[in-house]
C-alpha cells in the first residue's frame, strides 16, 4: 500500500476551501471568499496570509470606491499544489 | 492539520467550493434584451419608412443604437463595481463580444468603403450568429444557441431577396438570437438571485 502525503497547508478545512474555491475563479474579493466559506474575518485573514507566504495565492490590496479592497487570485505554484493534492486523495480513495 | 478533517471530508469540501463558484451566473440578460430591442426598433422603422412611405433617409433612426453604448458604457462600469468575484467564464465573454463590436466596425466600413451595399445586412447576420452561438455554448445556454444558427439561416436566406426585406431578417435575428433568449437569461437569473 503507498498512499502519497497530503500537502500540510491544504490539508486545513479553511485553506482548502479557500484554495477549491479560487481554482474556479479568475480573482475574487475577500468579503466573497468570507461569505462562500463562512469563516469569520480574522480566522480567513490568518490562513489567507499562510496560503500567500507560500504563494499558492496572489493578494492584492487597492481602494474600491474609497473604500480597501482586497483580491485574492490563486497562482500557477497554487494550481499545481491543488492538482497533487487531489492525485494524492485518489490515492487514499482508490482500492487496495 | 485539522482535527477530525479526512480524506473524505476533504474531497466533499472541495466539490462544495467548486459548485459555489460554478453557481456565481452573473448573466442577467439586460444587455441581450436592449440592444435587441433597439435593433428590432430601428429595422423595423426603417423598413417601414422605405416600403410604406419611400422615406430613404430613415438610415438616422440607427444614431439610437449609440444611446445604447453609452447606456451599456454605464451599466458595465456598475456591474463590475458590484462583482465580487471574476470568473474566467465572464472573461471569454467579455473578449468575445469586444471581437464581435470590432469585426462589425471593420466590415461595415469595408462593405460602405466598397459600396456593396447590398451586402451590409447578410454581413451583420453573419457576424450577429458569431457571439450569440459562441455565448451559448460557453453559458450552456441552448436558446442563445439555437439564436446563433438562426442567425447564420437568416443572413442566407437575406440574400435572395430584395434588400428592403434584408431589414426584416434582421428584426427577426434579433428577436430569435437576443430578445428571447434575453427574457430567458432574465428569468434564470431572477430565479438565482
Amino acid at each position: 500500500m503507498e498512499f502519497k502525503e497530503l500537502d500540510p497547508i491544504l490539508h486545513s478545512q479553511l485553506r482548502l476551501a479557500v484554495i477549491s474555491l479560487l481554482i474556479g475563479l479568475k480573482e475574487a474579493e475577500f468579503t466573497y471568499i468570507r461569505e462562500k466559506t463562512n469563516s469569520t474575518a480574522g480566522n480567513l485573514s490568518v490562513q489567507i496570509n499562510k496560503l500567500k507566504e507560500v504563494d499558492y495565492i496572489e493578494v492584492t490590496k487597492q481602494f474600491k470606491d474609497n473604500y480597501p479592497q482586497t483580491v485574492c487570485k490563486i497562482t500557477t505554484k497554487g494550481i499545481d499544489a491543488f492538482e497533487k493534492y487531489v492525485q494524492a486523495l485518489q490515492s487514499y480513495m482508490k482500492p487496495q | 492539520m485539522d482535527q477530525h478533517f479526512n480524506e473524505q471530508n476533504s474531497l466533499q469540501l472541495i466539490e462544495s467550493m467548486i459548485n459555489k463558484a460554478k453557481n456565481n451566473f452573473s448573466e442577467s440578460g439586460t444587455l441581450y434584451l436592449v440592444w435587441g430591442i433597439v435593433v428590432f426598433i430601428c429595422s423595423a422603422v426603417q423598413f417601414i419608412a422605405i416600403y410604406f412611405f419611400k422615406y430613404e433617409n430613415a438610415t438616422y433612426i440607427w444614431f439610437l443604437t449609440w444611446l445604447v453604448v453609452i447606456y451599456q458604457s454605464f451599466f458595465l462600469s456598475r456591474r463590475s463595481k458590484k462583482e465580487k468575484a471574476k470568473t474566467y467564464t465572464a472573461d471569454i465573454l467579455k473578449y468575445v463580444w469586444i471581437c464581435f463590436a470590432s469585426c462589425m466596425f471593420i466590415l461595415i466600413f469595408i462593405l460602405i468603403y466598397q459600396k456593396a451595399y447590398y451586402s451590409i445586412d447578410p454581413a451583420i447576420l453573419v457576424l450577429y450568429g458569431m457571439p450569440t452561438f459562441l455565448s451559448g455554448i460557453i453559458l450552456k445556454f441552448r436558446s442563445l444557441i439555437i439564436g446563433g444558427i438562426a442567425c447564420w439561416l437568416l443572413a442566407i436566406g437575406s440574400i435572395m431577396v430584395p434588400s428592403v426585406f434584408q431589414l426584416l431578417f434582421i428584426c427577426a435575428a434579433v428577436l430569435i438570437a437576443w430578445i428571447i433568449p434575453g427574457i430567458l437569461l432574465r428569468k434564470k437569473f431572477k430565479n438565482q438571485h
